[in-house]
C-alpha cells in the first residue's frame, strides 16, 4: 500500500472553509470484478460475465443524467467506478444514490463496482476532469485486451452503440428534459424552500412540523393534509392533521412527500369541505359535516421526496395547440388524482395520444407551476382492460414481472419424466405421518395451491385428541437469500385481481410441488396439539416438520355435505369396494365431526375473549361482486368454513406464542390496534337512528352490541352496520416484537394477545418468516443468522405496504370491471342497471348508499351542479326540479313544489347506474335516484328473488339469535360433561343447511 | 427494493459509509489493515528520553524525564516506587480548527490519568522508590486514535530514556461498523459516531494495560471487537521494536566512528 493524502475544502458545522487532509490509500490489488481476469483478482460477489461483446466505463455525467438507461438489463457489462459512485452519492442525493446501490447489489443486472480511487494505477489527485478514463484504460491492461472496453461520455454518438430503440426514446425524452432545464427562467411561482439545516433546526425547536403530505383525492386542487408524526413538537393541540389549503401553500410538495410545514397564525385557520364530490362514496365517513377550522399550515421545505413513476395520458391534440408558443410542452394528466399535471416536452405527442404512457418526475422549479417529467414507457391503449390493469399494478407500484430463468433454474423438477420424489434424508429426518394419521384438505373448489391440510385422531387410550395442521412447507424448497426467495420477499404476496393472480412463487412451487395435494407425499410443516378429549384444553403441542400425505382433497360444499349426512359420492373412494367404501367414508365422518367440535369449542372461548364477526364483511361483499359480475358460482358461507378458519387461527396462535417466547425481541407477529373511539361515531349515530345504541368501549362489548343492533324488518340494517364497523377499524399489521411494547402485540379482532401468519406460506411471505422462526425455535440450530428486529421491523412494514398495495389493487381491479360490466349496458332501458339501494349515510348535497345486489357503494347526489334538487311526486318518480335540500343528523329533505321528502338512514330506494367515463382517469360508476320506494316491488321477476331472500334472511335471523346463545349451550356442555350433544349439533347442521348465514365468516382465517 | 432503500436509509442519516460493500474504508484501507506508521526516537538531546511518532496523520511528539527525584512536596513520593507523571497536550493547530486548548481541561486530564495508568503497569516502577518519572506527551496533528499513538510514542521515549519496562506498550483503536471490526481508526471514522474502543496491550505476555470504550455495544460482538484491536497491537508491537533497532543499529554506527 502506498499512503498519498487528498486535501478537501469543507464547510465546517460553522459555515466556514475549512482545510482538511485526509489520507488516502492505493493498492496494486484491486478486485476488477471480470470473469475475464487474468490476474488472480479475488473477486467475491457479483462478477461480469464474458459473453458480452465490450464492457462498459460510463462516466458521472452519464450515470447521473442516464441512469434509467443503466438499468435496463439488457445492458450488460457495465463497470460503475467509485468515482462515479461517490460523485452520485454527493450531488444527487440519497434516492438516486440507492437506486444505484440496487443496481449493483441486484443479482440480475450485470454490472459492478470497481474501486478504482483504490488502485495505485488508476488513482489521480483530485482535480477538475475525470480519472474514469485511467480505469479505463486499467482495464484494458488488466484484462490484456480480452474484451474490448468502451468509456461513454456524454455524447450521443456513444449512445447509438446500445442499438436498443427504448434506451433510443428514453435519451431524447431525458435529453429534452435537460435542455429544457437549461434555458428555463422567468418569474417565480412558488416561494423557495428553505434550506436543509434551517429545516432541521425549525423541527427541533418546535417551529415546523414534519410528516408526510396526503392529498385528498376529491380536492386535489385545494385540500392537502400532513399527518402529523412523532412527538417532537410540544404542540399538545396538534394532535389531528394539518391542512394544507391551496396549490400555493402546497408549494410544490406531490402527494407522499415528506414535508415540512409552518403552522399559520390561528385566525388564517380554514375548515374542511363537507359537500360531496364525485366518488365520495367510499371514503371512510368523516365525523361532521360542519367543518370547523382546523390546524393549517403551508410547506416550507420538503424533506424527501418520494417520487414514483406515474401513469398519465396526454390530451386531445386540439388542446396542445392552443398552448401556442409552448408546442414543444405538453400538460398531461395523471391516472392519480392526487398528482398535479406534469409538464412534458416530447415530440412524439400524437403518437402517445390516446395512450396510457409512464411518466418520471424530474424537478419542479420554484418558476415553474407544475413539475418537469419525461417519458418512460408506453403502457398501451386507454381504455383497454389489459392496459388498464397493468396502470392498476403500476400505480400501487407492484412490481411483477415473469419470473428469470435464473430463477426457474433453482426449483426442483417435477415433470412426467422426471417425477420428484422424497429424498430418504429428508424423510428419515421427518416426522412420518403418511401411515398414522388420516390427513385431509378443506379448500374453495378447484384451489389449486393448497396451503393447508387438518388431522384429527383419538390418540390410544381415549383420553386425548390429536388436532394437526399441517402446512406447505415452503421454506425447504425456497432457501433464505437465493433469487426465488429475493423475488417472493419483493412481491411479498401474491396479487388477486379480479380476473387474474400474479403469484409470489414459481408455478412448480405454488401449484405443485408446495401445494399439498391428495395422493401424494408431500413434505410439510406441521402443529400437533395433544387435547384433552372432553375438555378440550390443550395438554401438550409439538411443532416440526413432517412429511404427509393427504388422503382426501375436500371442498367446503362436499364438506358440508358429508357433515350434514348427505349421501354423496366423495371422488377419492369412487372406486373402492362398498364395504370399504363405508368404512373409510365413517372414518372420515368421525374426523370432520370431531373437527367440528373441536372447532366450536375454540370460537366459543374467543367470543368470550370479544372476537368480532367484521373482517368477512368487506370480503363477503367482494364475493357478491364477483358473483355477479362475472357470474361465479355464489360461495356459500358454510360452518365448514369457520371450521378450517378456526383451525388455522388457532394454528397461527400457537405458533405466535412460541415464536415470541423464543424470540422476544425479532419474531413476526401480527397486530390490530384497538381503533380510536371517534372513528365510531358514525356507526353510534347511525344505530342511534333505528334505535339501537352501540357500546364501542372494548372488542367484546362492541360484539355484543352488533349482535343485538338486529332489525328484523331490513336485514340489511345489521349488515351495513356491521360495515360501518369495520371502516373504523384499523388494518392489522406485522411487526417485530423488539419494536413494539408488549401491550400493543393484542389483535383486536380475533380477541388473542398473540396472532401471526402461518398457515399460507405459499401466497404470503411474513408466512415464510415466520416458518423460517419457528424453525429455528425448535431446532435451535439456523442454517443461517436470523434477521434482527431492526431488519424484521423494515421487512414488517415492506410487507405492510405490499399488502396495501394488492388489497388496493384489488378493489381498483374490481371497480374495473365492474365498470366494464355495466360500460356496456345500456343504462336506461337495461333492468340490470336498476338496483335496490340503502342509505347509509347523509351528506350536505346528498347522501351515500349500498347496493347489496353488486356490493356497490356510492354517492347519491340531491342537488345537481346547477342547483337544482331532486324532487319527488306521488308515485315515488324523481325529477330535477328546482327547491331546497336540508340536511338533518339522520336524514336528509328534499323541498320542491311537489311537496317535501326526507330521505332517512337505512330507507330503501331505486337507483340507476350508470358509467361515468373519464379519460384520464378510471371509469366511475354512477349511481342516481329514480325512486324512493325499494326496487324489489317495481320488479315483478326480481320481486320473488327478493322475497325468498328476505324470508331465508329472516330465517337466519332466527337462527342467529339461536348461534347467540352457543356459548351457553357450550358450557353446559362442559358442566354435564355431556360427551356429545346431538341437540346442539342438530341445532347448528340446520344453520349450515340453509346455507345462507349472512353473518358467519368465511375467510377469517385467510383474511 | 424497498429494503435496501430503508436500510440505506438508515444508513444515510449515520452519515457517510463507513466500509463499502467491496470491503473498503473511506481511505482505502481495508477492515484490519493499521495506517502507515514512521518513528523517530532521540529527537530532543535535552531530555532524557524522546520520540516522534506518525501513525497515519496523527502526529505526536513523546518526551521522558526521570527518574528523578520528587519535585515539589515530598508527600507525593512513594516510598516502594516511582511516580510517574504523565501531562497531555494539544497543539493549537492540531485540528482543522485553531483552538486555544488551556492546559488542564477535563479531556486533556483525563487523557493524562489514562496514560498514567498505562503506563504504571508497564514500567517496572518498584526499581526506582521515592523517585518520579515525567512523561509529557503532545499532539502536533489529530487525526483519530489521539490515545493510541501517544502510547506508542511515549513507549518509544521511554525505551529511549532507558527506563526498563515489562514490554512495549502498545495501543491500539477499533471500532465497529456493520459486523464488521475496523482496526486503527482515523479521525472521520471516530466522529461517525460508532463504537471505538482504545486498548493498550503488552503484545508479549498479551496482558492488557488498559482498555477503554465509552460508547454502547453489544456484548456478542466485544469479543470480535478486542480480538480486531489485540490483532492491531501485536502488528504495532513489530513495528515499535523495528524502529527501536534501527535506532539502535543507528546509534552504534554513530557511537563506533
Amino acid at each position: 500500500m502506498i499512503k498519498t493524502e487528498k486535501i478537501l475544502h469543507l464547510n465546517s458545522s460553522k459555515g466556514r472553509k475549512v482545510r482538511v487532509v485526509r489520507e488516502h490509500y492505493v493498492r496494486e490489488q484491486v478486485p476488477c470484478g471480470s470473469s475475464l481476469c487474468q490476474a488472480h483478482c479475488h473477486n467475491v460477489g457479483k462478477v461480469l460475465s464474458s459473453d458480452v461483446t465490450h464492457y462498459v466505463v460510463p462516466d458521472v455525467g452519464v450515470v447521473r443524467d442516464f441512469l434509467e438507461i443503466l438499468e435496463f438489463r439488457e445492458l450488460q457489462g457495465v463497470i460503475l467506478t467509485q468515482t462515479v459512485y461517490q460523485n452520485i452519492q454527493h450531488s444527487r442525493g440519497r434516492r438516486i444514490h440507492n437506486r444505484l446501490r440496487t443496481l449493483l447489489k441486484d443479482p440480475r443486472h450485470d454490472c459492478v463496482l470497481f474501486a478504482n480511487e483504490f488502485q495505485q494505477y488508476c488513482y489521480c489527485p483530485r482535480e477538475k476532469g475525470e480519472n474514469v478514463y485511467s480505469a479505463a484504460v486499467w482495464y484494458h491492461h488488466h484484462l490484456a485486451g480480452l474484451q474490448p472496453v468502451v468509456m461513454i461520455t456524454e455524447d450521443s454518438d456513444a449512445i447509438s452503440h446500445f442499438k436498443l430503440q427504448a434506451a433510443h426514446d428514453l435519451y431524447s425524452s431525458i435529453a429534452q428534459t435537460l435542455l429544457e432545464r437549461e434555458n428555463e427562467g422567468g418569474e417565480k411561482v412558488y416561494t423557495e424552500h428553505l434550506p436543509a439545516e434551517v429545516l432541521e433546526a425549525g423541527i427541533k425547536s418546535g417551529r415546523y412540523i414534519q410528516g408526510i403530505l396526503s392529498v385528498n383525492k376529491h380536492r386535489a386542487q385545494h385540500e392537502a393534509f400532513v399527518r402529523y408524526e412523532g412527538s417532537a413538537s410540544k404542540n399538545t393541540e396538534l394532535n389531528s392533521d394539518v391542512l394544507v389549503s391551496g396549490v400555493k401553500h402546497r408549494n410544490r410538495a406531490v402527494h407522499g412527500d415528506m414535508v415540512v410545514i409552518e403552522l399559520m397564525p390561528r385566525n388564517e385557520w380554514k375548515g374542511r369541505t363537507m359537500a360531496l364530490t364525485e366518488g365520495q362514496g367510499e371514503e371512510r365517513a368523516l365525523e361532521d359535516t360542519q367543518s370547523q377550522p382546523m390546524p393549517t399550515g403551508r410547506v416550507v421545505g420538503v424533506l424527501q421526496r418520494n417520487w414514483r413513476d406515474y401513469v398519465v395520458t396526454f390530451p386531445p391534440l386540439e388542446e396542445v395547440q392552443t398552448q401556442g408558443r409552448n408546442a414543444l410542452k405538453i400538460l398531461v394528466v395523471p391516472w392519480d388524482y392526487r398528482v398535479p399535471k406534469i409538464r412534458i416536452s416530447t415530440q412524439q405527442a400524437e403518437a402517445l395520444q390516446e395512450q396510457r404512457v409512464i411518466v418520471r418526475l424530474d424537478s419542479w422549479e420554484s418558476t415553474s407551476l407544475y413539475p418537469n417529467g419525461h417519458v418512460v414507457r408506453v403502457l398501451g391503449k386507454a381504455g383497454d382492460p389489459e392496459t388498464e390493469i397493468q396502470t392498476i399494478l403500476l400505480e400501487n407500484c407492484i412490481h411483477v414481472s415473469a419470473f428469470s430463468e435464473a430463477q426457474l433454474r433453482e426449483m426442483p423438477v417435477n415433470s412426467k419424466e422426471k417425477p420428484w420424489q422424497v429424498s430418504s434424508s429428508e424423510a428419515s429426518s421427518r416426522k412420518d405421518l403418511r401411515n398414522s394419521h388420516l390427513v385431509f384438505s378443506i379448500d374453495p373448489k378447484g384451489c389449486e395451491d393448497v396451503d393447508d391440510t387438518l388431522s384429527v385422531r383419538r390418540l390410544p387410550g381415549g383420553k386425548r385428541l390429536e388436532l394437526g395442521v399441517h402446512i406447505a412447507d415452503v421454506t425447504h424448497f425456497v432457501r433464505e437469500g437465493s433469487l426465488t426467495d429475493l423475488e417472493a420477499r419483493s412481491r411479498a404476496t401474491t396479487y388477486y385481481l379480479a380476473d387474474r393472480r400474479y403469484d409470489m412463487l414459481p408455478p412448480v412451487l405454488s401449484a405443485d410441488l408446495c401445494s399439498l395435494l391428495g395422493g401424494v407425499d408431500r413434505y410439510a410443516m406441521s402443529v400437533l396439539w395433544e387435547l384433552d378429549a372432553e375438555t378440550l384444553d390443550v395438554c401438550t403441542v409439538w411443532y416440526g416438520r413432517t412429511l404427509i400425505r393427504s388422503s382426501y382433497q375436500l371442498h367446503y360444499e362436499l364438506a358440508q355435505s358429508l357433515l350434514n349426512g348427505e349421501q354423496v359420492e366423495v371422488p377419492e373412494l369412487k372406486d373402492l369396494k362398498d364395504s370399504l367404501r363405508d368404512q373409510k367414508l365413517a372414518e372420515l365422518l368421525l374426523a370432520l365431526e370431531t373437527l367440528t367440535r373441536v372447532a366450536r369449542h375454540l370460537r366459543a372461548q374467543r367470543d368470550k375473549g370479544g372476537a368480532l364477526e367484521l373482517e368477512g364483511v368487506e370480503v363477503r361483499a367482494q364475493l357478491d361482486e364477483k358473483k355477479n359480475i362475472t357470474a361465479l358460482v355464489p360461495k356459500q358461507p358454510l360452518e365448514v368454513h369457520e371450521t378450517v378458519a378456526e383451525c388455522m387461527i388457532y394454528a397461527n396462535h400457537w405458533v405466535a406464542r412460541k415464536i415470541q417466547e423464543s424470540f422476544p425481541h425479532q419474531a413476526l407477529l401480527r397486530h390490530h390496534p384497538a381503533p380510536k373511539q371517534e372513528f365510531f361515531n358514525p356507526l353510534i349515530d347511525s344505530a342511534k337512528a333505528r334505535g339501537f345504541s352501540i357500546d364501542t368501549r372494548s372488542n367484546r362489548a362492541l360484539a355484543d352490541s352488533l349482535e343485538r343492533a338486529v332489525d328484523p324488518q331490513d336485514p340489511l340494517v345489521n349488515r351495513l352496520l356491521r360495515m360501518m364497523a369495520t371502516q373504523a377499524m384499523s388494518n392489522a399489521l406485522y411487526f417485530s416484537t423488539g419494536s413494539c411494547p408488549e401491550e400493543h402485540y393484542y389483535h383486536y379482532g380475533l380477541a388473542l394477545e398473540r396472532y401471526t401468519h402461518f398457515t399460507s406460506p405459499i401466497r404470503r411471505y411474513a408466512d415464510v418468516i415466520v416458518h423460517r422462526l419457528l424453525m429455528a425455535a425448535v431446532r435451535l440450530e439456523t442454517e443461517g443468522a436470523l434477521a434482527g428486529n431492526k431488519e424484521l421491523e423494515e421487512l414488517a412494514r415492506h410487507i405492510n405496504d405490499k399488502n396495501r398495495a394488492a388489497q388496493q389493487a384489488q378493489k381498483q381491479s374490481t371497480e374495473l370491471f365492474q365498470c366494464l360490466y355495466f360500460r356496456d349496458k345500456d343504462f336506461l332501458t337495461d333492468e340490470r342497471c336498476q338496483a335496490d339501494a340503502v342509505v347509509y349515510a347523509v351528506r350536505a348535497n346528498g347522501f351515500l348508499a349500498f347496493v347489496p345486489q353488486y356490493g356497490l357503494k356510492g354517492a347519491v347526489y340531491l342537488k345537481d351542479r346547477e342547483g337544482r334538487v331532486l324532487g319527488v311526486d306521488a308515485e315515488g318518480q324523481c325529477e330535477w326540479t328546482s327547491g331546497t335540500l336540508q340536511k338533518y343528523c339522520d336524514r336528509i329533505s328534499t323541498c320542491t313544489s311537489a311537496g317535501t321528502h326526507s330521505f332517512h338512514l337505512f330507507d330503501h330506494v331505486t337507483v340507476r347506474i350508470s358509467v361515468e367515463p373519464s379519460r384520464c382517469h378510471a371509469d366511475r360508476l354512477h349511481l342516481e335516484l329514480i325512486s324512493n320506494r325499494p326496487h324489489g316491488s317495481l320488479q315483478p321477476e326480481t320481486q320473488t328473488a327478493a322475497r325468498g331472500r328476505s324470508e331465508m334472511v329472516q330465517e337466519v335471523m332466527r337462527r342467529a339469535e339461536d348461534k347467540s346463545r352457543r356459548p351457553k349451550l357450550n358450557k353446559e356442555e362442559k358442566q354435564f360433561r355431556q360427551s356429545k350433544t346431538p341437540n346442539l349439533y342438530v341445532l347448528l347442521q340446520e344453520i349450515g343447511e340453509l346455507s345462507l348465514l349472512d353473518l358467519s365468516r368465511c375467510e377469517t382465517g385467510t383474511e | 427494493m424497498a429494503i435496501t432503500e430503508l436500510s440505506a436509509l438508515l444508513k444515510g442519516m449515520a452519515g457517510l459509509e463507513l466500509l463499502s460493500e467491496q470491503g473498503y474504508r473511506l481511505d482505502g484501507r481495508k477492515a484490519g489493515e493499521l495506517r502507515k506508521l514512521q518513528a523517530r526516537m532521540s529527537v530532543f538531546a535535552q531530555a532524557d528520553g524522546s520520540a516522534y511518532l506518525e501513525q497515519g496523520n496523527t502526529k505526536v511528539l513523546a518526551v521522558v524525564y526521570g527518574p528523578h527525584e520528587t519535585r515539589g512536596s515530598r508527600a507525593k513520593s512513594l516510598h516502594d516506587r516511582a511516580v510517574i507523571n504523565c501531562q497531555f497536550s494539544m497543539a493549537t493547530f492540531s485540528t482543522a480548527e485553531r483552538k486555544r486548548r488551556p492546559h488542564g481541561d477535563r479531556k486533556s486530564s483525563e487523557m493524562s490519568l489514562h496514560l498514567k495508568q498505562t503506563f504504571e503497569a508497564a514500567v517496572l516502577t518498584q526499581l526506582y522508590p521515592r523517585s518520579q518519572i515525567d512523561i509529557y506527551v503532545k499532539i502536533l496533528q489529530a487525526d483519530g486514535s489521539n490515545y493510541s499513538a501517544c502510547v506508542n510514542a511515549a513507549t518509544l521515549a521511554l525505551v529511549d530514556a532507558g527506563i526498563p519496562l515489562r514490554d512495549y506498550v502498545c495501543a491500539c483503536t477499533a471500532g465497529f461498523v456493520e459486523d464488521t471490526a475496523l482496526a486503527d481508526l482515523c479521525h472521520v471514522e471516530e466522529s461517525g459516531g460508532g463504537t471505538a474502543l482504545a486498548l493498550a496491550l503488552l503484545p508479549c505476555s498479551g496482558n492488557i494495560a488498559l482498555v477503554q470504550m465509552d460508547s454502547r455495544l453489544h456484548q456478542d460482538h466485544l469479543d470480535k471487537l478486542m480480538e480486531a484491536a489485540a490483532k492491531a497491537c501485536q502488528d504495532l508491537s513489530k513495528v515499535l521494536d523495528g524502529v527501536v533497532r534501527r535506532h539502535l543499529e543507528e546509534v552504534s554506527d554513530l557511537t563506533k566512528h
